[in-house]
C-alpha cells in the first residue's frame, strides 16, 4: 500500500508503490529488455495486478488488460507509445506507471501545451553561462527526451496533440534517428537501448492540432476506452478514491459502496444517453463526465464532509458534487440535469430518495 | 462378448479437433509412421461410398457431406470439410497409400432419427424458425470440445479454462496450447488428456451425453467388425474426436444387433455439396475451431511448405493489401512493425503469435488504433469468400445435377459465388446473335431464377429496376451460399429435376387454393417462370373458383393480374391464347357483380374504387377480347342509381364523363338532380368526392358544374354545412395546389372577383376570426356522421 509518511502533495508512482517494484525487481525470472529494470511480463503484473511471492501487487489499470499487452510489447520492440482516448481515461496514469514499472522514474515528462517550444523538446541554453563560456556541455539545458535518450529510458509526452505542429514534428527525426544533433557543440547524442517516448492525446482534441501523418506513423496507437461495465468501474472509483483519501490526508470515512454505485451510475448514464438498462433515453451533457471526473467528485464530496461535517459523506455532499460536475457552464446542461432527475431519478425507489431530493434542492437554486 | 488376445489390444486412437491444421498435420505424420492397414475414421457410415469423390483432385474444398431424410418433414444435416480437416487429410493420405478408409460412426438415418425426436421431445426449445431444419447437429462438429446448445454451463467451462490459462478467450487458449504443439505425439498426447478432462466434466444423462455414449458404442461395434474382418487392432488408426479417444477400448461393450435395431431411424440419403469458408466460420460452435477457416488454411499451408515462421508477416501482410485495395494507404514500415509487435505480444506468453495477437496488431499499426479501419480486411483474411466445388456429376441428387447443369448452359457460373453480384436481365429477344438459345438467354436466366425463388432456395433475390413498368427488364441480386444448395437438395423431394419441382409445388398450391386472387398469382408466378403446363393448371383452377366467385374486388384483382400476364406474353415466349378466353369470363364476372357489390359502406367503396379501376383498364387495354359494352352499362346503372354507394357512382360517372358518354348537358343535369337542396349532405357530397377523383381538368373546364356547387353549398343550413364540409374537404384533399387555384379561378368568375384577388384571399394568413371560426369547425364531433 502506498506509504503515508511524505509531505508531498502527490508523490510519482515509483515512490508511491516503491515496495511492489522492488519485490517484482527481486522476484524477477524472466530476461529483462535493455534499459528495463524488470521483465516485460512483470511490468504487466505491476499493472493489472497480481501476486509476488507473498506480496499482492494492487492492480493500477482495471479492465482491458489486452490493451496493457498491447502498450507494453509496444515498448519492447522500441516503437513509441500513444495512448488515445477521451479526457479521463487514464491515459497519463496508465503512461506513468508504465515509466515508473520500466525505469523506476516516471518524471521525464514533456507537457505539451500551446505554448510548449521546440526547445522543451529538444534542448536550450543556460543563456548567462553561453554568453560567458560559449558554447559547451555545462551551459547546455537538456529537456527530459534528452535526458531519457541519453540514459536509454522512457519520456512521457503528455497531450501532444495540443503543441502547435511544428513541434510536435521536432519528435519525427528524434523518433526514426534515435539521434539528437547539437550543431553547435558539434556532436550528436545517439539514443540509448531502452530509449523510448509514451505519448498521450485526447480525442476531444481531435483537429486542434491533429498529428501528421509522419509523426503518426511513428507510433503504435492504442485507444483506451472508458470502463467497459459499471463493476470496472466501480472498482476503478473505489480503488482510487480509497488511495487519494490517504493521500490527501482527508479526514472523512471513504464513501460507502452504495454511494459510490449511485456516482458511477449517474455518470454512465449520462455519458452512454441511456440508463443502464437501456430502457430510457437520456440526453447528454457537455462535459466527458469521466471515471477521472466521479474520482474527484467523491474525493471533493470527502473533504467537505471531512472538514464542514460530520465526516461522513452524506447525500448533501455528494449533490453538491454531482450539480458541479454535470453543469459546466451551458445552460442546456441545466436541462439535461433537471430532466435527468425527474426522469430517472426520481423513479428510482426509496434508496435514492434520499439523493434525489438533495440533487433537487441544489438544482432548484 | 467373447474376447480373443488380438481383440483385447487397443488400436492406435488418435484424437482430433475437427478442422484443426495441427491435428491434421500430426496425423499425417502419424499415419506415415504407422503405416496401417484401415483408417477409420469419425463420419456417418454410410457415407463410405462418396468417399472417392471427396478425395478427387477435382473437389475442391470446402465441401460438405449433406445427409437428407427422404420425406416429409425434412430433416438435414451437414459434415463439412476443410482441406486442413484432419479427417480430410486422413482420406487423402489413405488414397495415397493405398489403404482402406472407412467411416465408423453411426449411420445418418440414426442421427436424422435423434434430431427428430429431440425435436419432438423440446418443441419449444429446440424447434428453430422452419421445419426443415438446416444447422447440422452439434455431433458432427464440434468432437474435440462438446457443444450443447441447451447447457450454458458447458460454455462457462471453456471459459474458465480460458481465464485460468490468463487467456482473453477460448480459441486463443486452444491455438496457444494445441495448435502451436509440433513435437512427435506431443498433439496426440495432450488432447488425449483434453478429451479425459472433458469426460470428467461432462453430464452423460442429458439427452446429448446419452446420445454420444450410443455413438461410442456403435463405433466399438466397428471396430469389432473390422477385427472380423482380419484386421489387427495395431494395423488400425482411428481418428476420431478428441473426446472419444478414450471411449473405444475393448474394456467397453460395443453395441450389438438388437441394440442397434432399437435406434430411432429415419430414411435418409446422403450428397455431396460444396460449402463455403463463411458458411464454415459462421457455423463454428462452441470450440469447434473453424471462426477463422482463411487463417486456418493460411497455417496448414504454411506447415506444408515449411514457412510457419513466416505466417504472421503474410497474414498482416495481405491484411495490409487488402487495406490498400479498398483505398487505406499503410506502408510495408507499419507491416514490419505490425509483425514485431504481434512477436512480442506472443513472447510475453512464450508462444508464437495466434490469431488473436496477429488482430490486435493489426488494430493497432494498420488500424492506428482504431479496430473499425481494419476491420473488413481482417474479416477477409481470416474468414474469406471462398466457395468449394465438385466435378460434374458428383453430386448425388439429380436435381442438383439439374441446378449444375442450368447454371453452366445459362452460364450464371460466375455467378456461383460467396461474393454478392447484380445481374442485369434483358428478356427481350436479342437479334444480333445467332442461335435461339443465345437470343432468349437472359429470359431463361430469369426463368431459372424465378423458378428457384418459387422453390424458396436462396440465391437470387429479385431487385425493383429504375424503370417503372418495364416487363422486359429484371436486375437480380446473387449470392450462392451452402443453404442454397441444401435448399435444393431440400426440394429434391418435390421432384427430379427444378422444373418438375416447381411443377409439382404449383400443383400443390393449386390443390390447397381457394381464392381466385391466390390462383391468379399462382398464373403470374408460373408465367415468370416460364412454366406453361402450370400456366394451364392454374387457368383451369381459376377458372373453376371464378364461376363461384362474385366478389367484385377479387375478381377485380385477379383479372388486372391475368391482363398482366397476357401482356406479358410476348416479352416471355409463351402462348396467351389459352388465357384470354378465361379473361373474358373473369372480366364478365367481375362487371356483372359491379352493380350488386356497389351497395356498401364507406370503407369498402374506397378499396371498391382501385377494384374499378383495374378492371376499366383491362376495358381500355383489351376491349376487342372482352365485352366492353356490358362493363359501359354497368357503369351507366352505377352512375344513375340511387341507393348505391354515392362515392362510387360519382366515380362511375366521372369514368363515363372520361369516356364522353356524357354529354355536358347531362352531367350538369345530374350534378344539379345530386346537389339539389334537401338532399343529405353525405349523399351529395360524397357523390361529388367520387366524381372528383378522376379527370380532374374535365371538371375544371366546365364552369356551370362549380356553379351548381356554388348554388348547393349556398342552400345549406348552418348544420348541414358542417356535414357536407368533411366529404368537400376530402374530396379536394388531394387537389394540387394549382388545381385549387383553378377552382377558386372559377368561383371568382362565378362570384365576379377578380381572379387575382381570390386566390391572394386565399392564400393569405388567416385572421383571428377565421382561425376562431375554423377552430369551432375542429371541435366538431366528425364521429356523428
Amino acid at each position: 500500500m502506498p506509504k503515508e509518511t511524505s509531505q508531498e502533495l502527490r508523490q510519482p508512482a515509483e515512490i508511491l508503490y516503491a515496495e511492489e517494484l522492488d519485490a517484482l525487481i527481486k522476484a524477477e525470472q524472466h530476461p529483462v529488455p535493455a534499459g528495463w529494470r524488470m521483465s516485460p511480463r512483470s511490468v504487466l503484473v505491476y499493472i493489472c495486478g497480481g501476486k509476488c511471492g507473498k506480496l499482492n501487487i494492487t492492480p493500477k489499470y482495471i479492465g482491458h488488460q489486452r490493451l496493457v499487452e498491447i502498450a507494453i510489447s509496444t515498448l519492447v520492440t522500441d516503437r513509441a507509445l500513444l495512448l488515445i482516448g477521451e479526457p479521463g481515461t487514464a491515459k497519463s496514469w496508465l503512461s506513468e506507471h508504465l515509466a515508473a514499472a520500466i525505469n523506476g522514474d516516471s518524471t521525464k515528462v514533456v507537457q505539451g501545451t500551446a505554448g510548449t517550444t521546440e526547445e522543451q523538446i529538444r534542448y536550450t541554453w543556460n543563456y548567462a553561462m553561453l554568453i560567458a563560456r560559449g558554447p559547451s556541455n555545462e551551459s547546455l539545458i537538456k529537456s527530459s527526451i534528452f535526458r531519457a535518450m541519453e540514459s536509454g529510458s522512457i519520456a512521457r509526452f503528455e497531450e501532444i496533440t495540443r503543441c502547435a505542429s511544428e513541434v510536435q514534428d521536432a519528435l519525427i527525426s528524434l523518433l526514426s534517428e534515435k539521434r539528437l544533433s547539437v550543431p553547435e557543440l558539434v556532436t550528436e547524442v545517439p539514443a540509448q537501448r531502452g530509449f523510448s517516448v509514451v505519448a498521450t492525446a485526447n480525442t476531444r482534441d481531435r483537429g486542434v492540432n491533429d498529428m501528421s501523418a509522419a509523426l503518426k506513423r511513428r507510433f503504435n496507437i492504442v485507444v483506451l476506452p472508458a470502463p467497459a461495465d459499471l463493476e470496472t468501474e466501480v472498482s476503478i472509483v473505489t480503488k482510487r478514491v480509497g488511495e487519494l483519501a490517504i493521500n490527501l490526508q482527508l479526514r472523512a470515512e471513504i464513501p460507502d459502496e452504495e454511494a459510490i454505485i449511485k456516482i458511477v451510475t449517474i455518470f454512465r448514464e449520462l455519458r452512454a444517453g441511456q440508463t443502464l438498462d437501456g430502457k430510457n433515453k437520456v440526453k447528454t451533457p457537455s462535459g466527458v463526465l469521466s471515471t477521472a471526473e466521479a474520482i474527484s467528485l467523491l474525493a471533493n464530496s470527502m473533504a467537505l464532509s471531512g472538514n464542514f461535517g460530520d465526516g461522513k459523506v452524506n447525500d448533501n455532499d455528494l449533490a453538491s458534487g454531482l450539480q458541479g460536475a454535470v453543469v459546466k457552464d451551458d445552460d442546456k446542461d441545466v436541462v439535461v440535469w433537471k430532466d435527468y432527475l425527474a426522469n430517472v431519478m426520481k423513479k428510482r425507489g426509496a434508496s435514492w430518495r434520499g439523493l434525489y431530493s438533495a440533487c433537487q434542492e441544489h438544482a432548484g437554486e | 462378448m467373447s474376447k480373443t488376445p488380438a481383440m483385447s489390444a487397443t488400436p492406435h486412437i488418435f484424437g482430433v479437433r475437427h478442422l484443426s491444421p495441427t491435428a491434421a498435420w500430426h496425423l499425417r505424420q502419424f499415419l506415415d509412421r504407422i503405416q496401417p492397414k484401415l483408417v477409420l475414421i469419425e463420419g456417418s457410415e454410410n457415407a463410405n461410398h462418396l468417399i472417392p469423390h471427396i478425395v478427387s483432385a477435382k473437389s475442391k474444398l470446402p465441401i460438405a457431406i449433406l445427409a437428407y431424410t427422404t420425406d416429409p418433414p425434412v430433416r438435414t444435416f451437414v459434415y463439412p470439410l476443410a482441406t486442413y480437416s484432419p479427417e480430410y487429410q486422413a482420406l487423402v493420405w489413405c488414397e495415397e497409400n493405398k489403404v482402406k478408409a472407412r467411416f465408423m460412426d453411426l449411420p445418418s438415418s440414426v442421427f436424422l432419427g435423434f434430431m427428430d425426436r429431440n425435436r419432438t421431445a423440446f418443441p419449444k426449445k429446440e424447434e428453430p424458425k422452419s421445419e426443415t431444419q438446416k444447422e447440422p447437429p452439434g455431433e458432427k462438429e464440434e468432437e474435440g470440445a462438446e457443444e450443447n446448445e441447451a447447457k450454458p454451463r458447458t460454455f462457462s467451462i471453456y471459459e474458465r479454462v480460458a481465464q485460468l490459462a490468463g487467456e482473453p478467450d477460448y480459441e486463443t487458449y486452444w491455438e496457444r496450447h494445441f495448435e502451436q504443439l509440433r513435437g512427435e505425439n506431443s498433439y496426440r498426447n495432450a488432447t488425449r488428456n483434453f478429451g479425459e478432462e472433458l469426460r470428467g466434466m461432462e453430464d452423460f444423462s442429458t439427452r446429448h451425453g446419452a446420445e454420444t455414449l450410443v455413438r461410442e458404442a456403435y463405433m466399438r461395434r466397428k471396430l469389432q467388425q473390422a477385427y472380423a474382418d482380419g484386421f489387427k487392432p495395431e494395423q488400425i488408426v482411428v481418428v476420431t474426436g478428441a473426446f472419444h479417444a478414450l471411449a473405444l477400448g475393448p474394456e467397453l461393450a460395443a453395441m450389438n444387433d438388437e441394440e442397434f435395431a432399437r435406434l430411432p431411424q429415419r430414411e435418409s440419403k446422403l450428397t455431396l455439396m460444396p460449402y463455403s469458408f463463411f458458411k464454415l466460420s459462421s457455423q463454428s460452435g462452441y470450440g469447434a475451431g473453424n471462426h477463422a477457416p482463411a487463417y486456418f488454411e493460411m497455417v496448414w499451408n504454411a506447415y506444408n511448405d515449411n514457412t510457419t515462421t513466416l505466417l504472421p508477416a503474410r497474414f498482416l501482410t495481405s491484411v495490409a493489401q487488402e487495406l490498400r485495395s479498398g483505398g487505406t494507404f499503410r506502408s510495408t514500415a507499419e507491416v514490419i512493425d505490425s509483425v514485431r509487435l504481434a512477436g512480442t505480444m506472443a513472447d510475453l506468453r512464450n508462444s508464437l503469435p495466434t490469431l488473436r495477437e496477429l488482430q490486435d496488431a493489426a488494430v493497432t499499426l494498420l488500424g492506428q488504433g482504431d479496430p473499425v479501419v481494419v476491420r473488413e480486411s481482417l474479416l477477409r483474411v481470416e474468414i474469406g469468400t471462398r466457395v468449394g466445388a465438385l466435378a460434374k456429376g458428383v453430386s448425388q441428387t439429380s436435381i442438383q445435377d439439374d441446378f449444375y447443369r442450368e447454371l453452366s448452359r445459362l452460364k450464371l457460373e460466375p455467378f456461383k459465388s460467396g461474393v454478392k453480384r447484380d445481374l442485369d436481365l434483358d428478356l427481350r429477344e436479342n437479334r444480333r446473335v445467332k442461335s435461339a438459345e443465345a437470343a432468349f438467354l437472359d429470359l431463361h436466366r430469369s426463368s431459372f431464377l424465378h423458378r428457384l425463388s418459387a422453390l424458396e432456395v436462396p440465391f437470387g433475390k429479385k431487385l425493383n429496376v429504375r424503370q417503372e413498368g418495364t416487363t422486359w427488364a429484371e436486375r437480380w441480386a446473387l449470392q450462392w451460399t451452402p443453404e442454397a444448395e441444401i435448399a435444393i437438395v431440400e426440394a429434391v423431394l418435390l421432384g427430379e429435376t427444378i422444373e418438375l419441382a416447381v411443377a409439382y409445388k404449383f400443383k400443390q398450391q393449386l390443390e390447397k387454393c381457394t381464392s381466385i386472387t391466390e390462383a391468379s398469382t399462382i398464373i403470374r408466378q408460373a408465367c415468370e417462370c416460364g412454366m406453361s403446363a402450370s400456366i394451364e393448371l392454374a387457368r383451369q383452377t381459376l377458372q373453376r373458383l371464378a364461376n363461384d366467385s362474385s366478389d367484385f374486388n377479387a375478381l377485380a384483382a385477379a383479372t388486372y393480374e391475368l391482363g398482366l400476364v397476357i401482356r406479358y406474353g410476348d416479352v416471355r415466349q409463351f402462348e396467351a391464347e389459352p388465357l384470354k378466353p378465361l379473361l373474358e369470363q373473369l372480366f364478365l364476372e367481375g362487371a356483372l357483380s359491379l352493380v350488386a357489390n356497389a351497395n356498401c359502406d364507406l370503407a369498402a367503396a374506397r378499396s371498391m374504387v382501385a377494384g374499378i379501376n383495374e378492371l376499366n383498364k383491362i376495358a381500355l387495354d383489351y376491349s376487342a377480347l372482352i365485352d366492353e359494352p356490358l362493363w359501359i352499362s354497368e357503369l351507366q346503372k352505377l352512375a344513375r342509381a340511387d341507393h348505391l354507394s354515392p362515392i362510387l357512382s360519382g366515380y362511375a360517372c366521372a369514368l363515363l364523363v372520361e369516356r364522353n358518354l356524357i354529354s355536358n348537358e347531362e352531367l350538369a343535369r345530374e350534378v344539379s338532380r345530386r346537389l339539389s337542396p334537401g338532399i343529405p349532405a353525405d349523399l351529395g357530397a360524397g357523390w361529388f368526392e367520387g366524381l372528383a377523383q378522376r379527370n380532374r381538368y374535365a371538371l375544371l373546364t366546365r364552369l356551370s358544374l362549380w356553379e351548381q356547387l356554388d348554388q348547393y353549398v349556398k342552400g345549406l343550413s348552418e348544420e348541414e354545412f358542417r356535414r357536407a364540409l368533411v366529404f368537400l374537404r376530402r374530396a379536394f384533399g388531394d387537389f394540387s395546389p394549382q388545381e385549387k387555384r383553378n377552382i377558386t379561378e372559377n368561383l371568382g368568375e362565378i362570384w365576379g372577383v377578380n381572379a387575382e384577388h381570390a386566390s391572394e384571399v386565399l392564400n393569405a394568413e388567416l385572421t383571428e376570426k377565421e382561425k376562431k371560426k375554423l377552430d369551432e369547425l375542429s371541435d366538431f364531433n366528425f364521429e356523428e356522421l
